[in-house]
């Protein structure tokens, strides 16, 4: 698609400018036209593997009856970019993906004169629930997979019993964990919390992880960027799940999941295809309610995962159920 | 060169030509292609593996969403497993039907927690996305004789946490799938079973391939078709 400068419209009469590093070129990554629709999807999102999955989802269920398109958002300053896309397609919803695209649609809205805009669904933003969605006229998918599904694939997979599950976290996440812990108890999962500070350094984490793995079956690590510096995972994390007694760790990305380094025993991740199917579910419900959110709109948590499992280390140090492998959906091995 | 030596490049290059036309023709006879669509409690790609194992020579792609269905469908595949339900819809035949002691048919519950749901009183429904949005819900309905709202997914595998989040009242299963979903759970999980029966999985045959796929189909060893609900090929 031929890339514009988004504070410059239309090609002919737009005066060349100089290329700055804030200019904010319009972009659409693709498009799904429907010649018998009415309504106009417009899908905010980072052209990502993980986005243009979560993309397919949302426009093998929309595509049949609306158009759709899907508009590069680069950063949280891309707010002249959403303002071309509004203005060129008036959508009857949008859909946000991840944390600066909801930066830049906030930023929109401030400086919006009209102060009308199309219900919108968040996904892919790091830890979100109704208190912390910014945008107005919006609900939402939570990205975090809840403890309550980390803990049914974990059993589906380790021959032992997993009935306490260990959990680090700072102050900010308490109220995170406290809802993912009443969540779990519906499965008999008790939570086992280790509260480090703000901005703990490495001996005060080794230390919270080798009282958790005395008192808990497994280690659930939350994706939380202030745990999971380089420096803390080389100098916390890893010596301390690297020594006995082993615990099945739980990540919740991709690339913590590795024989090389043995950190995660196995990841859960939001399948993202499935994703979009369920944030087309709520575009669904937002249209049923003649396109404005319902009144009973609560931000979901995500229903479809993925797993991967770091063979070598399983291998090593537990022990699987009979048929576990055909119960993941990526195995490492070294 | 004398003419001698000009028929002798002549007599290289037309055998050179025959020889890569035959190549030619020889890489364009692809196997027999099965395109396999039903949910299963394994992965797709580990069902996918296991049917690849059994059907040597044909090119088996499984998949669980009706949309990779769709795609999958416009690349002419010989022959297709799925349920009568889907081929139906589809206009498409049943040439092989799977059975379970001595029925094509199978039972479907619907499932709560804690108590036996009532068909008639569930608001919400979770069930296996079969046929696309609007299709599921029709089959939702029919099974039930109601119009719940239905949350569509597209594994077994994510059914229980429709359940576990209180997403949905109730889940519809087929009955032989339950004891998977209770073997996960810790719930008390409680099945009302259903008065309408589905068809088991079955097979079309498009292409000139069909049969003897089908005819592999038949021969399927009995746990790998016992993953697919059936004890038996008529």
């Amino acid at each position: 698609m031929l890339a514009v400068p988004a504070g410059c419209a239309l090609l002919q009469g737009c005066a060349p400018s100089p290329v700055s590093p804030t200019t904010h070129y319009y972009a659409e990554i693709a498009r799904s036209k429907n010649a018998s629709a009415k309504e106009t999807i417009l899908v905010c999102m980072p052209e990502t593997p993980q986005t243009m999955e979560v993309w397919s989802g949302l426009r093998d269920e929309l595509a049949k009856n609306y158009n759709l398109v899907a508009l590069r958002v680069e950063d949280r300053a891309a707010r002249s970019v959403i303002e071309e896309g509004i203005r060129r397609h008036h959508p009857a919803s949008i859909v946000l993906m991840n944390n600066p695209t909801v930066a830049a649609y906030n930023d929109y809205q401030r400086n919006a004169s009209n102060k009308a805009f199309p219900p919108v669904v968040v996904v892919m933003t790091s830890f979100l629930d109704a208190g912390r969605l910014t945008v107005s006229g919006a609900t939402g998918i939570s990205y975090e997979v809840p403890l309550i599904t980390v803990v049914t694939n974990l059993r589906k997979l380790i021959d032992r019993p997993i009935d306490r599950i260990g959990v680090i976290h700072r102050p900010e996440l308490a109220g995170f964990v406290q809802r993912q812990a009443a969540l779990a108890a519906r499965e008999q999962i008790g939570v086992v919390r280790e509260t480090v500070g703000s901005s703990p350094n490495a001996s005060e984490l080794k230390r919270a992880l080798r009282r958790l793995k005395e008192r808990a079956g497994a280690v659930w690590v939350l994706n939380d960027d202030h745990l999971l510096s380089p420096k803390l995972i080389a100098e916390a994390w890893l010596p301390g799940l690297n020594e006995r007694p082993w615990s099945p760790t739980i990540v919740g990305a991709a690339s913590l999941v590795s024989p090389l380094q043995s950190f995660g025993t196995f990841a859960v991740l939001p399948d993202h295809a499935a994703l979009g199917a369920q944030a087309a579910s709520l575009v669904f419900d937002i249209a049923d309610n003649g396109w404005t959110l319902p009144s009973d709109a609560q931000t979901q948590l995500p229903v479809s995962t993925t797993t991967t499992l770091d063979l070598a280390q399983v291998r090593e140090r537990f022990a699987l159920r009979n048929d576990a492998l055909r119960q993941v959906d990526r195995v490492l091995d070294r | 060169m004398t003419d001698g030596g000009s028929l002798s490049r002549t007599a290289v290059m037309g055998a050179a030509l025959g020889l890569s036309l035959l190549a030619s023709s020889t890489s364009q006879a692809a196997a027999p292609k099965l395109l396999v669509y039903l949910h299963v409690s394994l992965k797709q790609r580990a069902f996918q593996g296991l049917l690849q194992t059994a059907l040597p020579g044909v090119d088996v792609t499984a998949v669980g969403r009706i949309s990779d269905f769709d795609r999958a469908m416009s690349e002419s595949p010989d022959a297709v497993l799925t349920l009568p339900l889907v081929l139906s819809a589809k206009n498409l035949r049943v040439q092989l039907q799977g059975q379970r002691s001595g029925s094509g048919e199978e039972k479907y519950a619907l499932v709560a927690a804690d108590s036996a749901p009532d068909p008639a009183a569930v608001k919400v429904v979770g069930a296996l996305d079969v046929l696309g949005r609007d299709g599921t819900s029709q089959f939702v309905n029919r099974m039930l004789g109601a119009t719940p709202k239905v949350e569509r997914v597209t594994k077994v595998e994510d059914l229980l946490p429709l359940l576990q989040m209180q997403r949905v009242d109730a889940i519809l299963i087929p009955q032989r799938l339950l004891s998977d979903v209770k073997s996960a759970s810790r719930i008390n999980l409680v099945q009302r079973e259903l008065p309408k029966q589905i068809g088991l999985p079955a097979v079309a045959s498009l292409g000139s391939a069909g049969p003897n796929i089908s005819a592999g189909i038949s021969k399927l060893p009995l746990n790998l078709s016992q993953t697919m609900g059936v004890d038996a090929w008529h």
